[in-house]
């Protein structure tokens, strides 16, 4: 049996290398921090006297290059939408179930094939294979249901995903809206995009209770709410689908914005009073 | 802010002129190339803030509601207006841009110029989400190149098939000159925009046109074969198709309703024209005596059609020959290829596969779980 503790940052490099490291000593130990801090309280509380290779906190290696040499080429996609073998393991990594070393074995364990990590053939593999999936659900449904709103100039927004998911969506944001800062707030961490206008570091984040002292007088004044107005406009009364329309807006992501819950309830119920009298004259 | 009416036009509110001109383009689709944020309970995504400049209009279309001399409620948005309204719904993540539409005002010329108006104030304030054009026929070449400098997509609607059928709904443009022209000309501008901004660059989407289904009687084997022309003439890519539906006080107030039916008939037929690398001859089989489609999945007619295609072994067969079974689409055939050797139906299923429809015309390793002509209903 090995002595040696693999010790690795729980980010796509971090996975990349500890999995090159366990294939060279499969009998290795993993141990997981998210920082240096982190890793020496574990290392502290573990007491462990173990040779120790620390990998992946400091950004060196080249991830693509990396992923090739372990998994090699993907021969064909399950689906079109899959991501490339970074952005799936950065996917899993989000999942609120993930535990990062077995991530690192599981990739071990394709035997060099990236093929496994999409085909759903072993169950450790279906497994990863829907983690990556709920995550990349969970942030699409974000990107189409949550509704910012202009807090002190600052396009601020509260999302409650299971997985940390929240920086993601805030590059998002502000990629749509260059000329704004936005804040993304997930738990007691606020995610700030554009935070030059703030005098802050472009991407950066912050405990979200110091968000209320933050202020941007360049923002447009917004005109009154004519989302309602406009939702009805577009329904044709002859033409309602209800079933097709509930799985499309579903109620599972109506917790996500009092917009998108306004919309599930007319998807329901629908509209009463159709207006279409006012057009056609 | 002040509102400049069109002549005519009752003072309505700025929520007024919204609903009246949003509802004028309820029936366009969306793009479906970016996020959808919305669906109506209809089901339809909603993905743009859609609407018209104005609902006034110096044409004269059979079958339209804004048809010159109809009597109905008009009102127009200013680009100040619209640029608000954009705005507000983008920033909340409500939409991903603009579809402007318009009724004439005038002359192409002059409605292409204001629709310009809107696209190049959103862009000026550092706008960069998507934008959407539907320009009017007869628009000129200097204003399309123009409009390819800040839309992302933008395309006239051909209406029909052909140029006696146009002239007798739209009797204000010419087939050839006013649309078939423009089709050339937003190609070739698309095509030139793609090679400047690179694939990294912003959007730039692909030829579009939208069919007015059963204004006239032009049937739907003529509808195909313009579509297929489209594609290859003009890189059409996706044809939009808007069922017929009589409004009083127009020439065809008294002519019947098309089928809700026919437009997703035409809607299948197109995606396998577009997905499946099939052509307009390829549905000989699948219409009617007179032309039309019925109210069938195309694609599975067109399977009963050639019994002598079938069963493909899903262990063996091509992606050509996977997409022709009913149930398989380019996706799933791409997973089944991906994920061979395939050893049950539950397999199949995982794979999003339409098992039910698919079952007749495939076998797992020799073995078939019902075969074709008992399907069809012709005994064993
Ligand atoms: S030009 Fe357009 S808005 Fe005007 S009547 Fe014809 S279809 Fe209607």
């Amino acid at each position: 049996m090995s002595l040696r503790v693999i010790a690795f940052m729980d980010n796509v490099e971090g996975v990349l290398l500890a999995a090159y490291e366990l294939l060279q000593d499969p009998s290795a130990e993993l141990l997981f921090a998210k920082d240096m801090d982190e890793l020496r309280s574990k290392i502290a509380f573990s007491g462990t006297e173990r040779e120790l290779k620390a990998v992946g906190f400091r950004p060196s290696a080249d991830c693509t290059t990396l992923a090739h040499k372990l998994l090699g080429k993907r021969t064909g996609r399950l689906s079109p939408r899959d991501p490339d073998v970074e952005g799936y393991i950065s996917l899993v990594l989000r999942h609120s179930s993930c535990d990062p070393a077995s991530l690192v074995r599981f990739i071990c364990s394709c035997n060099g094939s990236a093929d496994l990590l999409y085909s759903g053939k072993t169950p450790a593999g279906k497994k990863y294979y829907n983690y990556m999936r709920d995550v990349s659900r969970s942030y699409h449904r974000l990107s189409m249901f949550a509704r910012p709103d202009l807090v002190n100039g600052i396009l601020s927004v509260k999302v409650d995903s299971p997985h940390r998911i929240g920086d993601m969506f805030c590059r998002w944001l502000a990629g749509k809206n260059p000329d704004l800062p936005v804040a993304v707030l997930e738990k007691e961490t606020a995610w700030i995009g554009n935070g030059r206008y703030l005098g802050l570091e472009n991407f950066t984040h912050i405990r979200s209770s110091f968000l209320g002292s933050l202020n941007f007088s360049g923002a447009p004044d917004d005109i009154d709410d004519l989302w309602d107005v406009y939702y009805d406009s577009q329904m044709i009364p002859g033409r309602r689908n209800k079933g097709h329309a509930k799985h499309l807006q579903p109620k599972a992501s109506s917790y996500i914005s009092e917009m998108s819950a306004r919309d599930r309830y007319k998807v329901e119920r629908g509209i009463s009073s159709c207006t279409l009298d006012n057009f056609t004259g | 802010m002040t509102n400049q009416h069109v002549a005519g036009e009752h003072h309505f509110t700025l929520t007024e002129r919204m609903r009246i001109l949003s509802e004028g383009t309820k029936y366009d689709s969306c793009n479906q190339s970016a996020v959808c944020h919305a669906f109506g309970p209809d089901g339809r995504c909603i993905q743009l803030y859609k609407t018209l400049l104005t609902n006034a209009c110096a044409g004269e279309c059979t079958y339209c509601p804004n048809r010159c001399g109809r009597h109905s409620t008009r009102a127009s948005l200013t680009p100040e207006e619209i640029v608000r309204i954009t705005w507000s719904f983008y920033r909340r993540n409500a939409v991903e841009g603009l579809f402007l539409s318009s009724g004439i005002i005038g002359d192409a010329e002059r409605t292409a110029e204001k629709q310009l108006e809107v696209a190049r104030l959103l862009r000026s304030q550092g706008f960069t989400g998507y934008i959407h054009m539907r320009v009017m026929p007869g628009t000129p070449l200097y204003l399309l190149e123009e409009i390819a400098d800040y839309a992302n997509k933008f395309g006239v609607n051909a209406e029909t098939t052909s140029s006696v059928n146009y002239s007798e709904i739209c009797p204000n443009f010419d087939y050839t000159s006013d649309v078939l022209q423009r089709l050339q000309w937003t190609r070739d501008l698309i095509k030139r925009k793609r090679r400047e901004v690179g694939y990294g660059g912003r959007i730039v989407g692909a030829n579009d046109t939208q069919f007015v289904v059963g204004a006239l009687n032009e049937p739907d084997r003529e509808i195909i074969g313009t579509v297929d022309r489209f594609m290859v003439e003009y890189e059409l890519r996706r044809p939009y198709f808007m069922s017929f539906d009589p409004v009083p006080s127009t020439p065809l107030e008294n002519q019947l309703p098309s089928p809700r039916w026919r437009e997703i008939r035409l809607y299948q037929t197109s995606y396998l024209l577009k997905d499946y690398g099939l052509k307009a001859f390829d549905f000989d089989a699948v219409y009617d005596d007179n032309g039309f489609l019925v109210d069938t999945d195309p694609k599975i007619l067109l399977a009963m059609s050639h019994p002598e295609r079938f069963p493909v072994n899903v262990n063996s067969a091509s992606r050509e020959e996977l997409l022709l079974v009913p149930g398989i689409g380019p996706v799933s055939a791409n997973r089944i290829i991906q994920s061979r050797p395939i050893s049950s139906e539950k397999e199949l299923m995982r794979m999003g596969i339409v098992v039910s429809r698919a079952r007749p015309y495939i076998e797992i390793n020799g073995r078939r779980q019902t075969n074709l002509s008992s399907f069809m209903g012709a005994g064993a």
